[in-house]
Protein backbone atom coordinates (compact mmCIF):
# COMPACT_ATOMS: atom_id res chain seq x y z
CA UNK A 1 0.00 0.00 0.00
CA UNK A 2 1.40 3.65 -0.82
CA UNK A 3 1.54 6.14 2.55
CA UNK A 4 -1.78 7.70 0.96
CA UNK A 5 -3.86 4.54 0.77
CA UNK A 6 -2.32 3.79 4.61
CA UNK A 7 -3.28 6.79 6.12
CA UNK A 8 -6.84 6.82 4.31
CA UNK A 9 -7.66 3.06 5.57
CA UNK A 10 -6.58 4.25 8.99
CA UNK A 11 -8.60 7.58 9.02
CA UNK A 12 -11.76 5.28 7.77
CA UNK A 13 -11.03 2.96 10.61
CA UNK A 14 -10.29 5.23 13.44
CA UNK A 15 -10.82 9.18 12.21
CA UNK A 16 -8.23 12.12 12.35
CA UNK A 17 -6.73 13.36 9.65
CA UNK A 18 -3.77 11.78 7.10
CA UNK A 19 -1.20 13.54 5.24
CA UNK A 20 2.03 12.31 4.14
CA UNK A 21 5.84 12.63 5.67
CA UNK A 22 8.54 14.13 3.76
CA UNK A 23 11.18 12.13 2.39
CA UNK A 24 10.25 10.78 -1.29
CA UNK A 25 10.44 6.94 -1.05
CA UNK A 26 10.86 6.73 2.51
CA UNK A 27 7.67 8.70 2.88
CA UNK A 28 5.06 7.52 5.85
CA UNK A 29 1.49 7.84 5.63
CA UNK A 30 1.16 10.30 9.43
CA UNK A 31 -2.31 10.63 11.01
CA UNK A 32 -3.28 12.89 13.78
CA UNK A 33 -5.80 11.50 15.90
CA UNK A 34 -6.96 12.86 18.64
CA UNK A 35 -6.65 11.36 22.09
CA UNK A 36 -9.83 9.30 23.01
CA UNK A 37 -9.11 7.86 19.77
CA UNK A 38 -5.26 7.24 19.80
CA UNK A 39 -5.63 3.44 21.40
CA UNK A 40 -8.87 2.63 18.79
CA UNK A 41 -6.39 3.90 15.97
CA UNK A 42 -3.69 1.72 17.38
CA UNK A 43 -5.85 -1.02 17.26
CA UNK A 44 -7.15 -0.89 14.25
CA UNK A 45 -3.58 -0.50 12.33
CA UNK A 46 -2.41 -3.54 14.29
CA UNK A 47 -5.38 -5.87 13.82
CA UNK A 48 -6.71 -4.70 10.14
CA UNK A 49 -6.27 -7.17 7.44
CA UNK A 50 -4.84 -4.55 5.09
CA UNK A 51 -2.88 -2.71 7.28
CA UNK A 52 -1.26 -6.03 9.54
CA UNK A 53 1.42 -3.28 11.90
CA UNK A 54 2.80 -5.96 13.24
CA UNK A 55 5.73 -3.91 14.95
CA UNK A 56 5.54 -1.76 16.74
CA UNK A 57 9.11 0.95 16.39
CA UNK A 58 9.27 3.60 18.70
CA UNK A 59 6.89 6.17 20.35
CA UNK A 60 8.32 9.72 21.60
CA UNK A 61 7.01 13.37 21.83
CA UNK A 62 7.42 16.62 20.88
CA UNK A 63 7.30 20.20 23.22
CA UNK A 64 5.05 22.58 21.66
CA UNK A 65 5.11 25.23 23.93
CA UNK A 66 1.94 26.47 24.58
CA UNK A 67 0.38 24.27 22.24
CA UNK A 68 0.66 20.65 24.35
CA UNK A 69 2.76 18.07 23.15
CA UNK A 70 2.34 15.57 20.29
CA UNK A 71 3.24 12.21 20.79
CA UNK A 72 4.06 10.23 17.98
CA UNK A 73 4.43 6.77 17.62
CA UNK A 74 6.04 4.85 14.76
CA UNK A 75 4.38 1.53 13.47
CA UNK A 76 5.56 -1.05 10.61
CA UNK A 77 4.67 -3.80 8.84
CA UNK A 78 6.97 -6.39 8.40
CA UNK A 79 4.75 -8.37 6.28
CA UNK A 80 3.55 -5.84 3.96
CA UNK A 81 6.71 -3.44 4.01
CA UNK A 82 4.65 0.13 5.42
CA UNK A 83 4.57 1.98 7.83
CA UNK A 84 2.47 4.69 9.67
CA UNK A 85 3.24 7.65 12.21
CA UNK A 86 0.69 7.73 14.54
CA UNK A 87 0.45 11.47 15.97
CA UNK A 88 -1.90 13.31 18.92
CA UNK A 89 -1.60 15.93 20.68
CA UNK A 90 -2.11 16.59 24.42
CA UNK A 91 -2.90 19.67 26.53
CA UNK A 92 -0.22 21.10 28.13
CA UNK A 93 -1.24 21.55 31.95
CA UNK A 94 -2.90 17.95 31.77
CA UNK A 95 -0.73 15.60 29.72
CA UNK A 96 -2.33 12.08 29.36
CA UNK A 97 -2.73 9.84 27.21
CA UNK A 98 -4.63 6.11 26.89
CA UNK A 99 -1.23 3.52 27.64
CA UNK A 100 -1.04 1.61 24.49
CA UNK A 101 1.13 -1.45 26.22
CA UNK A 102 -1.85 -3.73 26.09
CA UNK A 103 -1.89 -3.37 22.14
CA UNK A 104 1.44 -3.20 21.22
CA UNK A 105 3.70 -4.57 24.50
CA UNK A 106 7.38 -3.38 23.33
CA UNK A 107 5.48 0.38 24.06
CA UNK A 108 6.06 -0.07 27.88
CA UNK A 109 9.72 1.22 28.06
CA UNK A 110 9.16 4.08 25.36
CA UNK A 111 5.99 5.26 27.48
CA UNK A 112 7.78 4.95 31.02
CA UNK A 113 10.73 7.14 29.14
CA UNK A 114 8.15 9.51 27.75
CA UNK A 115 6.55 9.95 31.31
CA UNK A 116 9.99 10.92 32.65
CA UNK A 117 11.48 13.11 29.96
CA UNK A 118 8.19 14.79 29.16
CA UNK A 119 6.18 14.50 31.91
CA UNK A 120 3.11 12.76 29.68
CA UNK A 121 0.76 10.60 31.72
CA UNK A 122 -0.60 6.98 30.36
CA UNK A 123 -3.15 6.16 32.82
CA UNK A 124 -3.66 2.22 32.17
CA UNK A 125 -0.07 1.66 31.91
CA UNK A 126 0.58 -1.64 33.17
CA UNK A 127 3.05 -1.27 36.87
CA UNK A 128 4.18 1.86 37.93
CA UNK A 129 5.50 4.68 35.09
CA UNK A 130 8.97 4.66 37.49
CA UNK A 131 12.00 6.36 35.64
CA UNK A 132 13.96 4.51 33.37
CA UNK A 133 16.85 5.90 32.79
CA UNK A 134 16.81 8.91 35.08
CA UNK A 135 18.03 8.29 38.35
CA UNK A 136 15.76 7.97 41.03
CA UNK A 137 16.25 11.39 42.89
CA UNK A 138 15.88 13.21 39.62
CA UNK A 139 13.36 16.16 39.74
CA UNK A 140 12.04 17.58 36.50
CA UNK A 141 11.27 16.28 33.49
CA UNK A 142 14.62 17.22 30.87
CA UNK A 143 13.21 17.02 27.70
CA UNK A 144 10.07 19.98 28.38
CA UNK A 145 11.70 23.31 26.98
CA UNK A 146 11.05 24.75 30.08
CA UNK A 147 13.79 22.97 31.81
CA UNK A 148 16.29 25.17 32.87
CA UNK A 149 20.33 23.55 32.26
CA UNK A 150 21.50 24.74 35.26
CA UNK A 151 25.56 24.57 33.69
CA UNK A 152 24.57 26.93 31.02
CA UNK A 153 23.41 29.77 33.58
CA UNK A 154 26.45 29.15 35.90
CA UNK A 155 29.01 29.31 33.13
CA UNK A 156 28.92 30.42 29.17
CA UNK A 157 29.19 28.20 26.45
CA UNK A 158 33.00 28.38 26.23
CA UNK A 159 33.40 28.73 22.45
CA UNK A 160 32.05 30.75 19.43
CA UNK A 161 28.10 29.23 18.35
CA UNK A 162 27.10 32.59 16.27
CA UNK A 163 28.54 34.21 13.68
CA UNK A 164 31.31 36.82 14.67
CA UNK A 165 32.31 35.08 18.39
CA UNK A 166 35.53 34.51 17.51
CA UNK A 167 38.47 36.44 17.85
CA UNK A 168 39.85 36.32 14.45
CA UNK A 169 36.19 36.37 12.74
CA UNK A 170 34.97 39.31 10.26
CA UNK A 171 31.99 37.83 9.69
CA UNK A 172 28.82 39.86 11.09
CA UNK A 173 27.18 39.35 13.95
CA UNK A 174 23.77 38.87 14.20
CA UNK A 175 20.55 38.82 16.79
CA UNK A 176 21.62 36.30 19.56
CA UNK A 177 19.69 33.49 20.37
CA UNK A 178 18.82 31.66 23.10
CA UNK A 179 17.96 28.00 23.01
CA UNK A 180 15.09 26.08 25.22
CA UNK A 181 16.16 25.72 28.34
CA UNK A 182 18.93 29.02 28.67
CA UNK A 183 16.74 31.64 30.71
CA UNK A 184 17.86 35.29 29.84
CA UNK A 185 20.97 35.69 32.08
CA UNK A 186 19.26 39.09 34.17
CA UNK A 187 16.56 36.92 34.57
CA UNK A 188 18.06 34.17 36.07
CA UNK A 189 21.81 33.23 37.67
CA UNK A 190 24.33 34.86 39.92
CA UNK A 191 23.95 37.64 37.11
CA UNK A 192 20.21 38.49 37.82
CA UNK A 193 18.66 41.54 38.42
CA UNK A 194 16.62 41.31 41.24
CA UNK B 1 57.15 -10.86 62.79
CA UNK B 2 59.69 -8.14 62.98
CA UNK B 3 58.86 -4.58 63.34
CA UNK B 4 59.35 -2.76 60.33
CA UNK B 5 60.49 0.66 60.10
CA UNK B 6 58.31 3.30 59.50
CA UNK B 7 59.75 4.49 56.34
CA UNK B 8 61.75 1.97 54.03
CA UNK B 9 65.14 3.05 52.87
CA UNK B 10 65.83 4.02 49.75
CA UNK B 11 66.92 0.65 47.82
CA UNK B 12 63.53 -0.80 49.01
CA UNK B 13 61.59 2.05 47.83
CA UNK B 14 63.31 1.87 44.45
CA UNK B 15 62.33 -1.72 44.11
CA UNK B 16 58.82 -1.13 45.06
CA UNK B 17 58.18 1.48 43.02
CA UNK B 18 59.95 -0.06 39.97
CA UNK B 19 57.85 -3.17 40.55
CA UNK B 20 54.55 -1.24 40.51
CA UNK B 21 54.71 0.64 37.54
CA UNK B 22 55.97 -2.25 35.26
CA UNK B 23 53.25 -4.66 36.13
CA UNK B 24 50.03 -1.90 36.17
CA UNK B 25 46.75 -4.62 35.75
CA UNK B 26 44.83 -2.19 33.78
CA UNK B 27 40.61 -2.26 34.43
CA UNK B 28 38.91 -0.43 31.52
CA UNK B 29 35.97 2.07 32.73
CA UNK B 30 34.78 2.05 29.10
CA UNK B 31 31.56 3.96 28.94
CA UNK B 32 31.83 5.63 25.85
CA UNK B 33 33.95 5.74 22.00
CA UNK B 34 37.25 6.35 23.96
CA UNK B 35 37.12 2.97 24.91
CA UNK B 36 37.61 2.16 21.44
CA UNK B 37 40.61 4.17 21.58
CA UNK B 38 41.89 2.52 24.75
CA UNK B 39 41.30 -1.06 22.75
CA UNK B 40 43.52 0.00 19.92
CA UNK B 41 46.11 1.36 22.45
CA UNK B 42 46.17 -2.55 24.01
CA UNK B 43 46.31 -4.19 20.68
CA UNK B 44 49.53 -4.90 18.46
CA UNK B 45 50.04 -1.83 16.62
CA UNK B 46 50.43 0.67 20.37
CA UNK B 47 50.82 -2.42 22.57
CA UNK B 48 51.08 -1.09 25.66
CA UNK B 49 51.70 -4.50 27.54
CA UNK B 50 55.49 -3.52 26.10
CA UNK B 51 54.72 -0.42 29.03
CA UNK B 52 54.15 -3.06 31.26
CA UNK B 53 50.29 -2.88 31.51
CA UNK B 54 48.79 -5.27 31.57
CA UNK B 55 45.32 -5.39 29.70
CA UNK B 56 43.76 -8.85 31.41
CA UNK B 57 42.69 -7.77 35.22
CA UNK B 58 39.78 -10.19 35.57
CA UNK B 59 38.23 -7.12 37.70
CA UNK B 60 38.48 -4.56 40.05
CA UNK B 61 39.84 -6.49 42.61
CA UNK B 62 42.85 -7.87 40.73
CA UNK B 63 43.62 -4.42 39.16
CA UNK B 64 45.98 -1.63 40.19
CA UNK B 65 44.93 0.69 37.67
CA UNK B 66 41.83 1.84 36.11
CA UNK B 67 41.05 3.31 33.14
CA UNK B 68 37.91 5.90 32.97
CA UNK B 69 37.35 6.05 29.25
CA UNK B 70 34.13 7.97 28.03
CA UNK B 71 31.00 10.11 29.37
CA UNK B 72 30.39 9.48 32.89
CA UNK B 73 26.91 9.72 34.14
CA UNK B 74 25.00 10.76 37.11
CA UNK B 75 23.20 7.13 36.59
CA UNK B 76 26.42 5.34 36.54
CA UNK B 77 28.58 6.98 39.27
CA UNK B 78 27.19 4.66 41.68
CA UNK B 79 28.89 1.63 39.90
CA UNK B 80 32.38 3.64 39.25
CA UNK B 81 33.01 4.49 42.85
CA UNK B 82 31.84 1.37 44.01
CA UNK B 83 34.23 -0.65 41.34
CA UNK B 84 36.76 1.87 42.38
CA UNK B 85 36.47 1.48 46.32
CA UNK B 86 36.94 -2.89 45.08
CA UNK B 87 40.25 -2.35 43.76
CA UNK B 88 43.12 -2.97 46.34
CA UNK B 89 45.69 -0.44 47.47
CA UNK B 90 48.15 1.07 45.86
CA UNK B 91 45.64 2.02 43.20
CA UNK B 92 45.82 4.50 40.13
CA UNK B 93 43.03 6.16 38.09
CA UNK B 94 43.37 7.64 35.11
CA UNK B 95 41.08 10.06 33.37
CA UNK B 96 40.94 8.96 29.53
CA UNK B 97 39.12 11.68 27.06
CA UNK B 98 37.26 14.95 27.82
CA UNK B 99 33.91 13.46 29.14
CA UNK B 100 36.03 11.83 31.84
CA UNK B 101 37.78 15.04 32.56
CA UNK B 102 35.18 17.69 32.80
CA UNK B 103 32.24 16.48 30.87
CA UNK B 104 33.46 17.21 27.75
CA UNK B 105 30.45 18.25 24.86
CA UNK B 106 28.02 16.80 27.58
CA UNK B 107 29.00 19.88 30.00
CA UNK B 108 25.77 21.66 29.77
CA UNK B 109 23.51 18.36 29.95
CA UNK B 110 21.08 16.98 32.90
CA UNK B 111 22.41 13.85 32.89
CA UNK B 112 26.34 14.05 32.00
CA UNK B 113 28.93 13.87 35.51
CA UNK B 114 31.32 16.91 35.27
CA UNK B 115 33.99 15.43 35.55
CA UNK B 116 34.94 11.64 37.18
CA UNK B 117 37.22 12.86 39.32
CA UNK B 118 34.10 14.72 41.14
CA UNK B 119 34.04 10.59 42.44
CA UNK B 120 37.49 9.32 42.44
CA UNK B 121 40.74 10.64 42.80
CA UNK B 122 42.39 11.23 39.30
CA UNK B 123 46.00 10.59 38.61
CA UNK B 124 46.36 11.36 35.32
CA UNK B 125 44.21 13.53 32.86
CA UNK B 126 44.33 12.65 29.14
CA UNK B 127 43.02 15.07 27.26
CA UNK B 128 41.20 14.58 23.75
CA UNK B 129 37.96 13.93 21.79
CA UNK B 130 38.68 11.23 21.56
CA UNK B 131 42.17 11.36 22.43
CA UNK B 132 44.76 9.31 20.27
CA UNK B 133 46.56 6.20 21.09
CA UNK B 134 49.51 7.89 21.66
CA UNK B 135 48.10 9.92 24.37
CA UNK B 136 46.96 7.33 26.45
CA UNK B 137 50.69 5.86 26.07
CA UNK B 138 51.46 9.47 27.37
CA UNK B 139 49.43 9.53 30.08
CA UNK B 140 50.51 6.04 31.23
CA UNK B 141 53.89 7.21 30.93
CA UNK B 142 53.78 10.41 33.23
CA UNK B 143 51.75 7.55 35.53
CA UNK B 144 54.73 5.58 35.57
CA UNK B 145 56.70 8.73 36.59
CA UNK B 146 54.60 9.45 39.25
CA UNK B 147 54.84 6.31 40.97
CA UNK B 148 58.35 6.09 40.15
CA UNK B 149 58.65 9.29 42.52
CA UNK B 150 56.64 8.33 45.21
CA UNK B 151 57.50 8.29 48.62
CA UNK B 152 56.16 4.36 49.52
CA UNK B 153 55.73 3.93 53.19
CA UNK B 154 54.32 1.04 54.86
CA UNK B 155 51.10 -0.24 52.82
CA UNK B 156 51.67 2.89 49.92
CA UNK B 157 50.38 6.02 49.43
CA UNK B 158 48.27 8.13 51.33
CA UNK B 159 45.34 9.71 48.83
CA UNK B 160 42.49 11.84 49.41
CA UNK B 161 39.06 10.70 48.99
CA UNK B 162 37.12 13.58 46.80
CA UNK B 163 34.28 12.66 48.59
CA UNK B 164 35.04 13.03 52.11
CA UNK B 165 36.69 16.31 51.84
CA UNK B 166 34.44 18.59 54.64
CA UNK B 167 33.96 15.49 56.68
CA UNK B 168 30.40 15.31 54.28
CA UNK B 169 29.12 12.03 54.19
CA UNK B 170 28.84 11.81 50.33
CA UNK B 171 29.87 8.22 50.11
CA UNK B 172 26.98 6.94 51.41
CA UNK B 173 24.78 8.50 49.20
CA UNK B 174 26.72 7.78 46.21
CA UNK B 175 27.41 4.00 47.16
CA UNK B 176 23.96 2.49 45.78
CA UNK B 177 22.61 -0.33 48.26
CA UNK B 178 23.26 -4.10 47.10
CA UNK B 179 20.73 -5.50 44.36
CA UNK B 180 17.73 -6.69 45.66
CA UNK B 181 16.61 -9.63 44.68
CA UNK B 182 13.35 -10.27 41.99
CA UNK B 183 10.22 -11.03 43.64
CA UNK B 184 9.83 -14.56 43.84
CA UNK B 185 13.40 -15.36 44.82
CA UNK B 186 13.41 -16.36 48.45
CA UNK B 187 16.95 -15.31 49.97
CA UNK B 188 18.08 -17.94 52.75
CA UNK B 189 18.36 -16.36 56.45
CA UNK B 190 21.00 -16.96 58.47
CA UNK B 191 23.54 -17.87 55.75
CA UNK B 192 27.16 -16.63 56.70
CA UNK B 193 27.65 -14.66 53.15
CA UNK B 194 31.06 -13.40 53.96
CA UNK B 195 33.94 -15.10 56.47
CA UNK B 196 35.24 -11.85 58.87
CA UNK B 197 38.74 -12.39 60.51
CA UNK B 198 38.76 -14.59 63.81
CA UNK B 199 40.58 -12.80 66.61
CA UNK B 200 44.04 -12.42 66.07
CA UNK B 201 43.55 -12.90 62.86
CA UNK B 202 43.01 -9.47 61.39
CA UNK B 203 45.91 -8.07 59.33
CA UNK B 204 48.90 -6.06 61.91
CA UNK B 205 48.54 -2.74 61.40
CA UNK B 206 52.25 -1.12 60.93
CA UNK B 207 52.94 1.79 63.76
CA UNK B 208 51.54 4.59 61.35
CA UNK B 209 48.75 2.72 61.61
CA UNK B 210 48.80 1.40 57.47
CA UNK B 211 48.71 -2.17 56.36
CA UNK B 212 52.23 -3.51 56.72
CA UNK B 213 54.11 -4.96 53.27
CA UNK B 214 53.97 -8.53 54.75
CA UNK B 215 55.74 -9.77 51.78
CA UNK B 216 59.01 -8.32 52.67
CA UNK B 217 59.10 -10.12 56.07
CA UNK B 218 57.77 -13.95 56.01
CA UNK B 219 59.59 -16.72 55.21
CA UNK B 220 58.22 -17.60 52.17
CA UNK B 221 57.26 -16.66 48.74
CA UNK B 222 54.02 -14.99 47.88
CA UNK B 223 51.31 -13.49 49.70
CA UNK B 224 50.46 -15.49 53.20
CA UNK B 225 46.96 -17.82 52.91
CA UNK B 226 44.24 -16.32 54.15
CA UNK B 227 43.70 -19.42 56.11
CA UNK B 228 46.96 -18.91 57.86
CA UNK B 229 49.90 -20.04 57.19
CA UNK B 230 50.35 -23.23 59.40
CA UNK B 231 47.06 -24.76 58.04
CA UNK B 232 47.01 -27.61 55.72
CA UNK B 233 44.63 -27.78 52.89
CA UNK B 234 42.07 -29.01 52.31
CA UNK B 235 40.46 -28.19 55.75
CA UNK B 236 38.23 -30.68 57.40
CA UNK B 237 34.66 -30.55 56.65
CA UNK B 238 33.82 -29.34 60.30
CA UNK B 239 36.17 -26.53 60.18
CA UNK B 240 34.85 -25.06 57.13
CA UNK B 241 32.39 -22.00 58.10
CA UNK B 242 30.92 -21.65 54.44
CA UNK B 243 27.31 -22.92 54.03
CA UNK B 244 25.86 -23.23 50.63
CA UNK B 245 23.06 -21.12 50.54
CA UNK B 246 20.72 -23.85 48.99
CA UNK B 247 20.57 -26.04 52.23
CA UNK B 248 22.56 -28.41 53.69
CA UNK B 249 22.06 -30.97 51.75
CA UNK B 250 24.74 -30.49 48.96
CA UNK B 251 28.07 -31.84 50.63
Amino acid sequence: MTPDEVGARVVDLAGGTATVSGGADWARATVDVAPDAWTTAARAARDDAELAMNYFDWLSAVDELDEGFTLVAHLWSTSRRHGLLLRTRVPRDEPAVPSIVDIYAGAAWHERETHEMFGVDFPGHPGELRPLLLPEEFEGHPLRKEFVLASRVAKPWPGAKEPGESHDSTAARRQPMRPPGVPDPSEWGPGAQR
Amino acid sequence: MAALPGVLGEPIRFVLNWGRRYSLWVFNFGLACCAIEFIATSMGRHDFIRLGVIPFAHGPRQADLMVVSGTVTDKMAPAIKRLYDQMPEPKYVISFGACSNCGGPYWDSYSVTKGVDQLIPVDVYVPGCPPRPEALLHGIMRLQERIRAEESGLGGVERIDPLSVDGRDAVAALTAPPVTPPPGVVVPSGVVWHRSARPGEGPAVGPEGRLPLTELTVDRAGAPAPFGDDQALPLPPDQLDYQHPSGGDRQ
